[in-house]
């Protein structure tokens, strides 16, 4: 046979296209899922966070477990999924190449999805082909899948969430990251994300970037300087860190070569390079549609979403569903996907100041430019509240939709209300019962328990860690402020963990009153 | 490089099989179906292959075979992206030089 | 398409730069001054560079150098980024093996068999 038939033909296994495939074949649609690599799931199982967003979004669950869930539900739904196997030319008669083993097999399916994805972005700073230059994904990949570390000592250049969340994750993989750096004046992720990595000590450098990578054979130094706003350095502003690993974080492009080479109409208007495609990913060409970050850069929780939109979409041209039922299960979608469009980090916001948040409260500026709210901004956020007996801090000051924390705890003293990305309130005389369930639900482990006056002059707050050794109780050590700097001393009374908390535990610290709402990290001693 | 034996979230790393594999001559030891990269990287080797024209250094860089940076001569094949080609016990890799073995003249 | 005299009169002479020698395609070993000085000749296309100077066409077809590139020339032309003309997509899409490309299970499987009569 020279022609193999398939119904659907999913290029790239990643949360996009397996969401696609499953959401098909419920349906009925026979889908095929090709992937290069050698397991499925594309970068879940590298991501060891917990996702943001709300239950329907699966938010508070970590990527890789998403990622497992996912492939359970595909093999349920019957989906066929071919691994090693690269999809390397994609034709408008929906002709699919694909190299498995030593031969190329021509496919061709009544519907193509192309999730491909993204590559990531580079800089070509002086020295940035030296052994110990590495992209953010390549990290992930080394630590998350592999279980090696990176590097001993690492700077990351980028602090868009990747940057951010590798940044932490190279933490936990044992590694000293030295600084972060951004060529933009204010940080590009989440602020809950930057927190976490400044109150461990990290010093954020905006406004920078690299001027040199050091080294003969390998990674040995790098030295960074400050760039004025047409991105050129000032002289004299130079800081050197002396590393053995520079990670790049600056971004993704989709890659939507397939499509090109497909001849589907592309759109260049907001400067990428992505299809022009319907809500449901239809392309120009009938029967060819695109999804996840191929058709856009957004989060893999979008991707899943618009997986599912082309799934369904895809199943109604193969006439498995229906127009009504297709048109009902859009909306439900669309309304899922929507919410988790909202908010500051939108995709109709990028590039935009935001100075008030939906509340009308300034935002931290001092987030934006090093990485963590500083003490005296802190009171002016709805999650901050100060009373007698325990009670939930939440640090959460920019509108990310997200609402976990309101889930978890069944007493009411967390509030955002209908709209996800409202910032949690703690709740006035609500009653803590010190679950901690809030704590261990944030995924940008931006909740604190703060009980003042446990004895005198003393009171203690509950931190989430999530690094080794784990600190043990009776420790003694140091609270370090949301900058990472000790500032008072600190002793363990509490580390609790639980199968519930999903990885994070819960640490109790006892620290002088004066420090109660300033000391947001620990150290030993 | 070390490797992580204890992780906060993924808990104690997978222990693997180990395997013996050449490296420019020198005898080393892996995990059996870890990519070669990371055997090379565990045993502190940074420099995967010499570039034709500048005679630069280069290692993994991308780490998910799409840079092909990293690639070497395995078992006497070269341009093979050692990031994604996991390792075999006996497998002989040798510094890639342009397209040919460092060693070979 | 750009009216290559007019665009070459918009952006004058090529001028060396201090960072000319920083590589742009890590595969080919291609510079930004020999890309800068390419386009300063009257090359305007992602095309015609990877014809002239092979950047883009090595082992990873210009994963890793294709955004560098286009935004390089979008500043050198003052352009957008977007309004640069990009090279064809073509098959394959990921580096491969020759032996493989001839090992098509279409065609191939005839011509294996008895080649062309």
């Amino acid at each position: 046979m020279k022609v193999i038939k398939k119904e659907l033909i999913v290029a790239g296994a990643g949360p996009a296209g397996l969401s696609a495939a499953i959401e098909a074949a419920k349906s009925g649609v026979k889908a095929t899922v090709f992937d290069e690599n050698a397991a499925p799931g594309g970068q879940l199982f590298k991501q060891i966070h917990k996702f943001f967003g709300s239950k329907e979004h699966k938010a508070k669950i970590r990527g890789f477990r998403i990622g497992q869930q996912l492939l359970e539900e595909a093999k349920k739904a019957g989906v066929e999924v071919v691994l090693n196997a690269a999809v390397i030319g994609l034709y408008p008669e929906k002709e699919v190449l694909v190299q498995q083993g030593d031969e190329v097999v021509h496919y061709k399916g009544d519907a193509v999805l192309v999730a491909t994805g993204a590559a990531e972005n580079m800089v070509n700073f002086r020295g940035w082909t030296l052994p110990g230059v590495i992209g953010a994904g390549a990290a992930q990949t080394m630590m998350n899948l592999h279980h090696i570390k990176p590097g001993n000592r690492v700077f990351m250049l980028g602090t868009g969430n990747v940057g951010l969340v590798v940044a932490f994750q190279l933490m936990q993989a044992g590694c000293e990251v030295v600084a972060l750096a951004d060529a933009a004046p204010r940080v590009g992720g989440y602020g809950v994300h930057a927190a976490k990595v400044a109150r461990t000590g990290v010093p954020f450098y905006l406004s920078h970037t690299i001027k040199e990578v050091e080294g003969r054979d390998c990674v040995t130094g790098v030295t960074i300087a400050q760039v004025d706003p047409q991105f050129h350095f000032i002289p004299g502003t130079e800081k050197h860190f002396d590393v053995d690993t520079v990670c790049v974080a600056v971004g993704l492009s989709p890659m939507a070569q397939l499509l090109k080479m497909d001849g589907v109409e592309m759109d260049t208007s907001s400067g990428g390079f992505v299809p022009k495609c319907d809500e449901s990913g239809a392309t120009s060409i009938p029967g060819i549609y695109a999804a996840g970050d191929v058709a856009g850069i957004e989060e893999a929780s979008s991707a899943m979403i618009e997986g599912r939109m082309s799934g369904a979409a895809i199943a109604e041209y193969l006439g498995y569903l229906d127009h009504e039922a297709r048109a009902a299960r859009e909306r439900e979608l669309d309304a899922s996907l929507e919410s988790l469009r909202q908010g500051m980090f939108a995709p109709k916001n990028r590039g935009k100041k935001i100075e008030k948040t939906e509340e009308g409260i300034a935002v931290s500026e001092n987030l934006l430019t090093h990485g963590y709210v500083a003490d005296d901004e802190i009171s002016r956020f709805p999650g901050f509240r100060k009373q007698v007996g325990i009670h939930p801090v939440i640090e959460c000051t920019q509108n990310i939709p997200c609402n976990p924390c309101q889930d978890a705890c069944r007493k009411g003293c967390i509030s955002i209300g209908d709209q996800i990305t409202s910032l949690p309130i703690s709740v006035e005389g609500s009653e803590c019962i010190n679950c901690g369930m809030c704590v261990a639900s944030c995924s940008g482990q931006a909740i604190f328990l703060v009980e003042e006056d446990t004895e005198p002059g003393y009171g203690e707050v509950t931190i989430p860690y999530e690094f080794l050794p784990l600190p043990q109780k009776d420790d003694r050590g140091f609270g370090l402020s949301r900058s990472g700097v000790p500032i008072c001393e600190a002793e363990i009374t509490n580390v609790r963990s639980s199968a519930a908390f999903d990885g994070t535990r819960l640490v109790t610290m006892k620290v002088p009153m004066e420090f109660i709402d300033r000391a947001r990290f620990y150290k030993k001693a | 490089m070390d490797r992580i034996k204890n992780h906060p979230v993924l808990g104690e790393s997978p222990v693997g099989k180990l395997v013996s594999f050449t490296y420019d001559g020198k005898t080393l030891q892996g995990y059996e179906g870890e990519p070669i990269a990371a055997a090379l990287r565990v045993n502190g080797v940074m420099i995967h292959r010499y570039t034709a024209k500048r005679h630069e250094p280069r290692g993994v860089f991308c780490a998910i075979g799409r840079c092909t940076d990293c690639v070497m001569v395995v078992d006497g094949q070269p341009n093979v992206r050692t990031c994604i080609t996991p390792l075999r016990e006996g497998m002989k890799v040798q510094t890639q030089d342009g397209v040919k073995p460092l060693d070979a003249e | 398409m750009l009216d290559i005299e007019e665009k070459l009169k918009e952006i004058g002479p090529y001028v060396p730069e201090e960072d000319d020698d920083l590589l742009v395609c890590r595969c080919e070993e291609v510079t930004k001054g020999e890309i800068r000085k390419a386009l300063h000749e009257g090359i305007t296309t992602i095309e015609e560079l990877r014809r002239l100077l092979r950047c883009g066409m090595g082992l990873c077809q210009g994963q890793t150098c294709g955004t560098l590139t286009r935004r390089l020339v979008a500043k050198e032309l003052r352009i957008r980024p977007a309004d640069v003309t990009l090279a064809t997509a073509r098959t394959p899409m990921r580096p491969l093996d020759m032996g493989i490309a001839g090992n098509d299970r279409g065609a191939g499987e005839d011509l294996a068999k008895g080649g062309l009569r």
